[in-house]
């Protein structure tokens, strides 16, 4: 019977209602300036009647967000309204930890709050860490040393604090603390915070949830006599990478510093950078099992409201036991996660990160890892680099164009010989097809075979170059290459020509500065060498509208991919073409910032000085 | 009205490049030879009578438009002929005529693919692949394809100027003589006639809400009519110049034989290969937007929410009536007789007789005020 049901319901209509995606809301003066050039009337009414409406008249016509190949049952789509679904993301997190804890008949430790009795304390925390089982988990009785003395505990996790500044405390607690405590034991946690401790943040928490993300945290956490609240003492101190050189994103100007793993030193090397008081670090626990901070960093006076809103509502409404990385919490939060080109931009330089919340973008930085991932992110933006803007605008211009004639041969390049050694002889002047001719007169293999040879055998290569521990990774790499492309033109198994052309694809893959897309773009490759081989041009342009069409139509957080050419916007003086920085006056307009501006429109003031000769 | 389809917005730049292109993708078929055929050495004067009725349909179709904002032309002739005899209008004309469209244009580019390149390929093969492709455009729906429409322009562009400008060796301006043709009532008459048939003004009045409704209809009609006229009349001209007429007559498909000769020296000749890409480009767009039209027109006929659960359905369809036809001639025979005078009826007679109907209205409620 249910099999006939699946059936029937794969064969009847279901409106699908996850087409409706996030649309990045236009500001106010961009909606001013839409009706002054006179737009549809449903905009004009949207404006007339203010904000809220002008959503709903916006969702109405919503474009196709994002289209699923299988829906996926997501939690929201599940029941309730809208609003109500927004208002209980929030809270989901938490009930994620409850159902999990529920299903293993732990006692519900969100509901736990600290008691005033010592024993009582002592006894949830053995139970909550499996005490003594646990071995990493120290409990240290102390006694401090007030008049009259008082019991208590500490709670920390051994490797993650630092001991000097375990040692300053109990100190502090123990030999420095001879002076009168206070009558009400309910207010001790108070006083000791206020008096007795050195340490550089103090709290004071009553509820054991709290309490324990803290102290997995690297906090040490003080349970007094008679006290129903406990103090966290920040003592994070656990061994960690230094700020290191960037690895993947090299280059030769500008800052040499990368993110490491632990989320303070990121979000301190993005301030290091942003000395405003309007960038906003807020942070979001992910993971029912290892509860991953994450850091939502933005500029709050520059970046979109909307914007940072369904940034936070993506990432609280993530249900899942484990992210380590911001790989695995870039798929939870992508807008098309199905389609092979990345939506989300992950950077490991922390002065790109900068640059794109100056801009109006919304960093993402989970704690463990190395990257921090910059939304929305279009396409143009993951073919350049800082040091596009770093070196001089003409030379920044010139590898830009150099980047897009790469990205083209990448992917295109083996797909396109193949259609004209097979299919359109006539394109290629004598001369050449001749020399062509003569080269794969000893090949025994049809041409895609020894395309497909030769390419798999180089991703094999690359594969295996990274792969290979150390420093000889790249050398055997290279080595094999040469040596597989030498032996096989000298055995008779590829032609010359074709050596040259897979390493002509491989270096264009290679210029790509995103690793993402050039993942992609290596993809894409293979498709383009089947269409090539049964269609030739035919087939290689049935590939090319596809790949645009289904592109044009990605959204990376309201934001179409190809903006500012798909669809047309404002282009701004920082796409392909990078003019000089005295002309980036406006920030990107598809972002849609609270302040457009960046700068006026004549940034050099000393021309100006000159020219007057009023001041002189 | 309930706006019942939820479609994408798109500006007017992207609107008039969309149309642009579906309107220039009759100049790569054999349709410039049967207007090589009408015009003699004037062809490229045909299309102005065409042009001039062009622009007069937009006016006429704004006109109608804007006597309902917010509405397409499906529901302002439901309002106007009433829900059964509206219903049958909107069906057998305009869904109708954008179906038979979308299935002429997927068998003569078909066609056209296999005279090209793929020779030995079945044409079910080259019917099912453009078929495809137009699937996924309406699939994704009419911003989707407004946007490739605007990142494939320049493309399509560049190619037709290179042509132009590599050709000018070719050019012989005494093929152009005389100067009207076959005669003036042969290329005016007979040339509106025949250039008057474009599917666009009745697509552009089927998704006139998603190009951002009736105030901005006319503007973006007249240019988009003014680019696709443009490269109609310069194709023309230009095929004349380099063959003249009685030779061009005999071209199976103009577009390819004016590629096949380039020639910059040894190493840069006979491009036609990279035309191709331009070719399908269009040809899937044109494919894609009728599709689109065909399974709006009907989803708002029959009141449906969505449109695309239809188009499979009518994918479908267009394939087997694609595939009806014996062989090319009979295709593009259909398309001469058939389609290009059918077309009139949307384009031109329905808003006149919607314009009408609303005039006898207004007369006789001024009447019984």
């Amino acid at each position: 019977m249910s099999i006939l049901k699946k059936m029937l319901s794969i064969i009847t209509y279901q409106e699908n209602t996850s087409r409706e995606g996030f649309v990045l809301e236009e500001t106010a003066d961009d909606r001013q300036t839409g009706q002054k050039a006179g737009t549809s009337p449903e905009r004009k009414a949207a404006g007339e009647y203010g904000e809220p409406e002008a959503v709903h008249g916006r969702e109405e016509r919503a474009p196709a967000g994002r289209r699923s190949f299988k829906k996926p049952v997501r939690p929201l789509n599940k029941a309730g309204d809208k609003s109500q679904k927004i208002k209980n993301s929030s809270t989901e997190g938490r009930q994620a930890d409850q159902v999990s804890s529920q299903a293993k008949g732990e006692p519900l430790i969100n509901e736990l709050s600290v008691s005033s009795s010592l024993a009582k304390n002592r006894e949830t925390i053995e139970e909550l860490y499996g005490l003594p089982d646990n071995k990493d988990i120290i409990v240290r009785d102390i006694v401090i040393g007030t008049n009259p003395e008082i019991d208590g505990f500490l709670v920390y996790v051994d490797g993650l604090v630092d001991k000097s500044v375990q040692d300053l405390l109990i100190q502090a607690l123990i030999i420095f603390a001879a002076r009168p405590a206070p009558q009400d034991k309910g207010k001790l946690a108070l006083y000791v915070k206020e008096r007795l401790l050195p340490g550089n943040q103090v709290s004071t928490q009553s509820r054991f949830r709290d309490i324990l993300d803290a102290v997995n945290y690297g906090d040490t956490a003080l349970f007094l006599e008679g006290c129903a609240e406990a103090v966290l003492v920040e003592t994070k101190g656990w061994e960690h990478r230094a700020v290191e050189k960037p690895v993947i994103e090299q280059i030769l100007r500008g800052p040499q510093e990368a993110f490491g793993e632990t989320l303070r030193t990121n979000t301190a090397l993005v301030r290091k950078i942003i000395k405003n008081e309007n960038l906003t670090t807020e942070l979001l626990k992910v993971g029912a099992r290892n509860r991953v901070n994450v850091a939502v960093m933005y500029l709050r006076d520059v970046a979109n409201p909307s914007l940072v809103a369904e940034v936070k509502r993506r990432i609280e409404s993530i249900k899942t036991d484990f992210i380590v990385d911001a790989g695995m919490l870039e798929e939870f939060i992508q807008d098309s996660p199905y389609n092979l080109n990345p939506t989300i931009l992950a950077t490991e330089r922390p002065d790109r990160a900068a640059a794109s919340i100056v801009e109006g973008r919304v960093a993402i930085i989970a704690d463990g890892s190395p990257f921090a991932l910059i939304v929305p992110a279009t396409m143009y933006e993951m073919l350049q680099t800082s040091e596009d803007v770093y070196s001089r605008w003409q030379l920044g211009t010139f590898i830009r164009y150099l980047r897009i004639l790469a990205l083209y041969i990448s992917f295109l390049a083996p797909g396109v010989y193949l259609s004209v050694v097979l299919f359109h002889h006539e394109m290629i002047p004598t001369e050449l097809l001749l020399a062509i001719a003569g080269n794969r007169e000893r090949v025994p293999f049809p041409s895609v075979i020894e395309v497909l040879l030769m390419e798999i055998s180089f991703e094999l290569i690359r594969e295996a170059g990274l792969r290979i521990p150390g420093i000889m990774g790249t050398t055997i790499g290279i080595i094999g290459a040469l040596i597989l492309g030498q032996a096989s033109v000298q055995a008779n198994i590829v032609s010359p020509i074709l050596v040259i052309l897979v390493a002509i694809t491989g270096l264009s893959s290679f210029v790509i500065p995103y690793f993402s897309l050039a993942f992609t773009l290596r993809i894409y490759r293979f498709i383009y060498i089947i269409l090539g081989t049964t269609m030739g041009f035919f087939g290689i342009a049935l590939g090319l509208f596809s790949q645009i069409i289904l592109t044009a139509n990605l959204k990376s957080f309201g934001v179409p991919y190809l903006a500012p050419t798909g669809p047309r916007t404002v282009g701004g003086a920082d796409v392909v073409t990078r003019l000089p920085v005295f002309f980036h006056e406006k920030r990107p307009d598809y972002l849609n910032p609270r302040e457009i501006i960046r700068q006026p429109d004549i940034s050099r003031g000393w021309l100006k000085q000159k020219d007057g000769g009023k001041d002189n | 009205m309930v706006k019942i389809i939820k479609e994408g917005t798109f500006g007017p730049g992207e609107a008039i490049i969309l149309l642009g292109i579906s309107n220039i993708a009759r100049i790569f078929l054999s349709y410039p030879r049967s207007l090589v055929e009408i015009g003699g050495s004037a062809a490229w004067m045909t299309p102005l009578g065409g042009l001039a009725a062009a622009l007069a349909g937009i006016y006429l179709m704004s006109l109608v438009l804007k006597k309902s904002p917010g509405s397409t032309i499906i529901e302002i002739t439901e309002m106007v002929f009433g829900p059964f005899i509206g219903m049958a209008v909107n069906i057998l004309i305009i869904a109708h005529i954008l179906e038979m469209g979308g299935a002429l244009f997927i068998r003569e580019f078909s066609e056209a693919m296999l005279i090209t390149t793929l020779r030995f390929a079945p044409i079910s093969v080259i019917d099912a692949v453009f078929l495809a492709m137009g699937l996924l455009g309406a699939y994704l729906g009419i911003e989707a394809l407004a946007r490739t429409a605007r990142l494939i322009y320049p493309y399509i562009l560049g190619g037709l100027i290179i042509l132009i400008f590599t050709l000018i060796p070719f050019w012989n301006f005494h093929n152009l003589l005389p100067v009207f043709g076959k005669g003036p009532k042969e290329v005016f008459l007979l040339g509106t006639y025949s250039t008057a048939g474009i599917a666009e003004i009745i697509i552009a009045g089927v998704i006139v809400q998603a190009m951002g409704g009736a105030e901005i209809f006319a503007r973006i009609g007249y240019r988009s009519m003014l680019i696709g006229f443009a490269f109609l009349i310069i194709t023309l001209a230009v095929l004349v110049l380099t063959y003249n007429w009685p030779i061009s007559e005999e071209f199976t498909l103009p577009f390819l034989r004016l590629a096949r000769t380039i020639y910059l020296g040894r190493f840069i000749q006979r491009l036609e290969a990279i035309f191709i890409l331009v070719w399908v480009f269009v040809g899937a767009l044109k494919i894609a937007l009728l599709l689109y039209g065909a399974a709006v027109s009907l989803a708002r006929s029959l009141k449906l929410p969505d449109y695309r659960p239809l188009i499979w359905p009518l994918g479908l369809a267009m394939f087997i009536l694609g595939l009806l036809p014996l062989d090319m001639l009979a295709a593009i025979k259909l398309d001469i007789v058939y389609l290009r005078s059918f077309v009139l009826i949307p384009n031109y007679l329905l808003p006149l007789l919607i314009l009408a109907v609303f005039w006898f209205k207004g007369r006789r409620e001024r009447a019984g005020s």
